[in-house]
């Protein structure tokens, strides 16, 4: 349960707030998913007033603040247009004009299509008060750790890397089952990511070569069983949406 | 803390707690626009501007917006005329949504406005693809989004200062007139998700085949708007829970963690003593009634199995106590401190092992009344066992005999508005309880001796309800309002969480279905046998009667051919058992989908193994008019079954119509077509299903109507049917319009309230248009014949002895009571006439119906799909329903049944499921696991009515409600076995499924 609601209007008061033990504090984006009436005592801070939500173009590197929602992000104009349809994917129109881009990464599970999508393009955090940057992947693996006393300020991403989203769901808009994004550097790196399973988004591959990338993602997803759907459905199911992605990138479809 | 915010330019400086949500304070200042749907952010119809932007206020906490602008659907529009102030009227928007019959039952339309006219500012010209995404947020059960996309359309164009066609709807030809302001996208049958192009056609009108039968008429058969649209566009506070009450209570109910366990010890005591608990109730403190939560007609046609609190929980979600208090969070936090010492008991979870002996029981309470066959010492609920004919004497005569299983899921009604009940005591000592049900009359009997008090003290108001399917035919949450009330003396209102929607209330329920069918040679079906296991989960409710319906509807329809059509054999059985899993209940379709899974897939099966054309086949065997209904002897809803005969099938036409709409014979057997070019893992499908249904229960369904003449020549209407959103108020009005030869808005239409309302049994078996509107056109006649008396008597006195009229010469239009010769009165002089002038009378007149017959509406529903072949994913490109449904009373509410019901079936076919784990836990606790439809993802729909002329009603017509729920999903299942050859006897198909059966075929193939 929410008991204390502040709306800081600067960042390092934010930070200050942030950081208190008692009670557990934590940033409010934009609120969608962040649990109003849990049992434990919660504080928020609102990162409304912070100005942080921009998104600039700076050469190559797309700046997006973390307050930014995905719709603005969206409508952005050179955004990769398959990240685009990873965030309709994720969100209707009225949560991707209230969830921010920084509270859909910090709270993105495995069948989050944009945090898959994140975690294939890489995508580079800048954390307060460290002001330190890290990457999606590092983030996720502790990613607690890193919400205690913590704010993700700023997101970037290349624009010069290609992205391809494949998934498997019961229907167009539903929760996939296996969705997988992949991602070409112009330096031939290629990265892959699996989503629809799990805690958080799974990183397959991040190397140079495709050869090995059907067999990765069937061996990512070779445990990845729920009540949604086998393990071995998920993996063979990784494992073809994986050959598609590269199918795509290859032919530039 | 303190906040002010800026509503509809009006600032609101207020206390309000850090955990408030925006939702929570709109409805605190009466902004009661934004609908309370799941609380999650999943259903989007608490949705509101802020900051010119469409947000969930559900999901944003009041001091969020502080400094914002907030805008909800009360700033947009008003009606125009409010007595000597004219307004700026209603917003293109709103006018759009009410003429294209966009609003069903309205809860979720003024967030729907309000995520469209944030779009329409920021893009004028949009396309559909925008109109749909824009809608995405927003969930809507009764619809199919069709309609409201269209509106959006149509508004955008009427903002740009574009002529929009009007819903012109030409009379009695053969017609075609699909109003089409979007011209088709490509379909190319990808499995792609369709954000950027969808593939729906819009049109608002279906396609209607006239009957020559049909005689012309003036106000039936017309696409009148909503009679309580306007209310609706605007967000009125019509629903039950938009109500303001001084020293109102709230409250929530506890619910048991256990599948199957005994109350050994319970105190309450810390939770009475938290501050704001006004009483907390335990199966201790009030009457062990038994009952039955069955909103059905006396007698129960079912077991009393039920106590609004009892020491023994049955169900993971069960009733364990009662708690009002002054907030809903300190009636949440009460439940927290209840405690309770449990016994856990072995549970039943697999419904085939419910009836073994060593089975635990699950009712064991000395109370318990039986109904029929009813056996609580093994578990059953229901038993029924039916034959018609001579089944084993037809398996003999055939020369193959077709077996098969199946099984359908326990799917949600997932109705938008949650159940939701207020009760209070009037000032006469009266309980008023205004709940949204569908049925109110019901409710009040049943209720009585629950609560120890008589009918006569109780006043059940229905207000507008936000979507029922079946859901609200249930005493469902009344009683704890009740309850409360007597317990406090105070006000108090009840409305269930999504998840108490999801753990706790009905369900369709799920079964297991053995099939065996003998064919001659030709064609012929010699005898036909079904064998059910029904799981009624832990209490009996409509156990009997869905089930049988089961029976009655799905396996009526294929009687045989030759001799077989007089002498069919077919035989049903079913067992409806008791198991530890939330109880089932009525859901629109009422067990007949169940029914038409199995035998769609079968007796497509069969067709394809005697390398029969599958329509041709289904055809051949199926029921013509003519014909007696082969259960219509048999079996009644557990009542005296009496024969009848159909008078009317329209489902060659259906056929015919259906074929040609969905381009059968260019595709069906088209080793073309079912390839997708540059896309070598998708192949194509295409499917059908026959299906039929019933309209109301025969000898038992009653309904009545009462209409008052006013001075102006208007009328009250007042019936006990209750509109849950399906447009039945306007289609009665429209029937009463008809025989007094007015405008629908000279009808003022009021349903339902005990008090003031004369009985009907209430909103289910597909009843309310053919029963109630008999009854609607009979008291109308009523008052048309005192109508003519006085105007024959006021014509003749003004003719002074010449050109004398009798009555019966007199015919009634536009406003007006006409002599052959042209001489007219209005009805204004002739109402004033009667209540001032001369032989004072009010003119009014009481009626009612009931039904010897249930004649059967008929169906073709056709599907088309893409399977990809490498992960098993099913995508639904198209769906068309061609439908006899006897007369169309209103083309555009009538399309909007079978456009939504396609829908709500759709998800019956792929993604709907709710399932349990070991413990009897529900893995669907929210919209977002239990996945409905959404706007950007629809399939294109088309919808055609085949007229017939039913003789049995006034005006001809047969139901349209519950059929489109019965085709969809076998038809799916059909068409997936065209694309890829393997067949899901197990409903929904979905993506793992059909990628098991393609790994056995290749297995099979490769040995
Ligand atoms: C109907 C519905 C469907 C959904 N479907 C999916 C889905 O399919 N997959 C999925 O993964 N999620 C899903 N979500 C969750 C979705 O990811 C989030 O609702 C949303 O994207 C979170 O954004 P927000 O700004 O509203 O976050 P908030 O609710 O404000 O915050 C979410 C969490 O992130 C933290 N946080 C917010 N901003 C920051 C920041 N700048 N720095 C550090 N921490 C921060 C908060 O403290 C909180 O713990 C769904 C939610 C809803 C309501």
């Amino acid at each position: 349960m929410i008991i204390e609601y502040h709306r800081p209007p600067t960042l390092a008061e934010a930070v200050q707030l942030l950081q208190r033990k008692h009670p557990p504090t934590r940033p409010l984006g934009g609120g969608t998913a962040l649990n109003f009436k849990g049992e434990e005592p919660l504080a928020v801070v609102d990162l409304q007033a912070l100005g942080l939500d921009a998104i600039e173009r700076q050469g190559n590197r797309l700046q997006i603040g973390a307050t930014s929602t995905l719709q603005q992000l969206m409508e952005f104009p050179d955004l990769p247009s398959a990240l685009g349809d990873a965030i309709r994917r994720q969100a209707t129109y009225n949560l991707r004009h209230q969830a921010t881009v920084g509270g859909s990464l910090a709270s993105a599970d495995g069948r989050s299509p944009f945090g898959v999508a994140m975690l294939a393009l890489d995508a580079q955090l800048t954390l307060m008060p460290e002001q330190r940057t890290v990457s999606y992947g590092d983030f996720l693996a502790l990613r607690e750790e890193f919400l205690t006393g913590h704010l993700i300020t700023w997101i970037e991403i290349n624009l010069q890397v290609e992205l391809v989203t494949e998934s498997v769901a019961r229907t167009p808009a539903d929760l996939p089952i296996v969705f997988a994004a992949l991602a070409r550097w112009p330096s031939g790196r290629l990265r892959f990511a699996l989503g629809g399973w799990g805690k958080t988004p799974t990183l397959v591959l991040d190397g140079q070569g495709h050869e090995g990338l059907r067999l990765a993602a069937e061996s990512a997803f070779s445990a990845a069983a729920d009540e949604w759907a086998s393990a071995a459905y998920r993996s063979q199911v990784a494992g073809v949406l994986a050959k598609r992605c590269w199918q795509r990138l290859a032919s530039g479809i | 803390m303190q906040v002010t915010l800026l509503i509809n330019q009006t600032q609101h400086t207020l206390e309000v707690s850090p955990h408030e949500t925006l939702l929570s304070t709109l409805r605190r200042l009466g902004y009661f626009g934004a609908k309370v749907g799941c609380d999650t952010g999943e259903c989007g119809v608490c949705a509101v501007l802020v900051d010119g932007k469409p947000l969930n206020s559900c999901r944003l906490l009041a001091a969020q917006v502080e400094g914002h602008v907030i805008e909800t659907i009360e700033s947009l529009g008003q009606h125009p005329h409010q007595g000597w102030k004219q307004t700026e009227g209603l917003h293109p928007l709103q006018q759009a949504f009410i003429e294209s019959g966009a609003i069903q039952c309205g809860y979720c339309t003024p967030a729907q406005i309000l995520a469209a006219y944030h779009l329409l500012q920021h893009q004028p010209n949009p396309s559909e693809a925008e109109v749909r995404d824009a809608l995405s947020g927003v969930l809507c059960r009764c619809t199919g989004y069709l309609k409201p996309v269209e509106a959006v359309l149509r508004a955008a164009a009427l903002l740009r200062g574009e002529a929009v066609p009007p819903l012109a709807f030409g009379d009695r030809e053969l017609l075609s007139l699909p109003v089409i302001l979007q011209s088709p996208s490509d379909a190319d049958g990808t499995a792609q998700f369709p954000s950027s192009e969808a593939r729906t056609q819009t049109k608002i009108l279906p396609k209607v085949i006239f009957s020559p039968q049909v005689p012309q008429h003036q106000r039936i058969g017309k696409p009148e708007k909503k009679v309580d649209a306007v209310k609706l566009a605007q967000g009125k506070p019509a629903f039950a829970a938009d109500f303001e009450m001084r020293g109102l209570l709230y409250a929530k109910v506890l619910r048991s963690p256990y599948a199957h366990a005994r109350i050994k010890r319970i105190d309450t005591s810390r939770a009475k003593a938290l501050p704001g608990v006004a009483a907390v109730l335990t199966w201790q403190d009030i009457p062990r009634v038994v009952y039955s939560t069955a909103g059905q007609s006396d007698p129960i046609p079912g077991p009393l199995d039920t106590f609004s609190l009892d020491n023994k929980v049955r169900f993971v979600g069960d009733r364990v106590a009662f708690v009002a208090a002054e907030t809903p969070e300190i009636a949440e936090q009460a439940l927290k401190l209840i405690e309770v010492e449990y016994e856990p008991l072995p549970a039943v979870l697999d419904p085939a092992e419910a009836m073994s002996p060593n089975a635990p029981r699950i009712h064991d309470e000395p109370e318990y009344v039986n109904f029929a066959e009813s056996d609580p010492t093994r578990n059953l609920a229901a038993h029924i066992h039916i034959d018609i004919g001579d089944v084993e004497k037809g398996f003999a005569e055939a020369d193959y005999i077709f077996e098969g299983d199946y099984e359908v899921p326990k799917v949600q009604q997932a109705h938008i508005e949650p159940h939701v009940a207020l009760s209070y005591w009037d000032e006469d000592d009266r309980l008023v309880i205004r709940t949204s049900t569908q049925v109110p009359f019901h409710a009040r009997r049943i209720l009585a001796p629950v609560l120890g008090l008589p009918i006569k003290r109780i006043r059940v108001i229905k207000p507008r309800i936000g979507g029922g399917f079946g859901g609200k035919q249930e005493i469902l949450i009344e009683d704890v309002a009740a309850h409360l009330t007597i317990a406090t003396g105070r006000p108090v209102l009840y409305e269930m969480t999504r998840e108490e929607e999801f753990i706790a209330a009905r369900s369709r329920h799920p079964m297991r279905i053995h099939l065996k069918t003998g064919v001659k040679k030709d064609g012929t079906i010699t005898a036909n046998a079904m064998r059910v296991l029904s799981d009624t989960g832990a209490y009996g409710c409509h156990a009997l009667t869905v089930t049988g319906n089961t029976g009655h509807k799905s396996m009526a329809l294929y009687v045989g051919d030759g001799e077989y059509r007089q002498r069919p054999n077919i035989q049903f059985h079913a067992d409806v058992v008791y198991t530890n899993h939330p109880p089932a209940g009525a859901y629109r379709g009422y067990g007949v989908p169940q029914g038409f899974w199995p035998v769609e897939r079968h007796i497509e099966k069969i067709a394809r193994a005697l390398q029969m054309d599958s329509l041709e086949f289904r055809l051949k065997n199926a029921l013509r008019a003519g014909e007696l209904h082969p259960f219509s002897t048999a079996w009644s809803e557990g009542r005296e079954p009496r024969p009848e005969v159909i008078q009317t099938c329209g489902l060659e036409e259906c056929v015919r119509q259906g074929k040609a709409a969905i381009g059968w014979d260019q595709k069906f057997g088209n080793p073309q077509w079912h390839e997708v070019p540059g896309k070598p893992h998708l192949r194509r499908g295409i499917g059908v299903a026959l299906v039929m249904q019933g309209t109301a229960i025969p000898y038992l369904d009653m309904g009545g109507a009462s209409i008052k003449m006013n001075d102006d020549g208007s009328f009250n209407l007042l019936i006990g049917a209750t509109d849950l959103g399906t447009g039945s108020d306007t289609v009665l009005a429209q029937m009463a319009a008809e025989v007094l030869g007015v405008e629908l808005e000279d009808i003022i239409v009021y349903s339902s309230d005990t008090d003031f309302t004369p009985f009907d049994k209430g909103a289910y078996a597909s009843s309310t248009t053919y029963i109630s509107g008999a009854a609607v056109t009979k008291a109308a006649q009523q008052v048309a014949e005192r109508i003519r008396l006085r105007a024959a008597r006021m014509l003749n006195k003004a003719a002074n002895g010449s050109g004398e009229v009798t009555p019966e010469m007199l015919t009634l239009r536009e406003g007006r009571v006409f002599a052959p010769d042209g001489r007219s009165v209005s009805l204004a002089e002739v109402a004033h006439n009667a209540l001032h002038h001369e032989d004072q009378e009010q003119i009014m007149g009481v009626a009612s119906f009931y039904s010897p017959v249930s004649p059967p509406p008929f169906a073709a529903q056709f599907a088309e799909v893409a399977v990809d072949i490498e992960t098993g994913q099913v995508t639904v490109d198209k769906l068309v329903m061609a439908v006899d449904s006897g007369v169309i009373v209103n083309p555009i509410t009538a399309s909007g049944q079978i456009e939504g019901g396609m829908t709500q079936a759709l998800g019956y076919a792929v993604c709907e499921e709710m399932c349990y784990d070991e413990h009897g836990r529900a893995r669907e606790r929210d919209l977002r696991h239990y996945h409905i439809f959404q706007a950007h993802e629809m399939p294109e729909l088309e919808t055609i009515f085949v007229e017939t002329y039913e003789p049995s009603h006034p005006f001809g017509v047969k139901a349209v409600a519950e059929i489109p729920m019965d085709g969809v999903a076998p038809a799916v299942g059909n068409a997936v076995l065209d694309a890829c050859g393997v067949n899901i006897d197990d409903n929904p198909v979905t993506p793992e499924k059909v990628w098991r059966a393609l790994q056995a075929q290749r297995q099979e193939q490769s040995a």
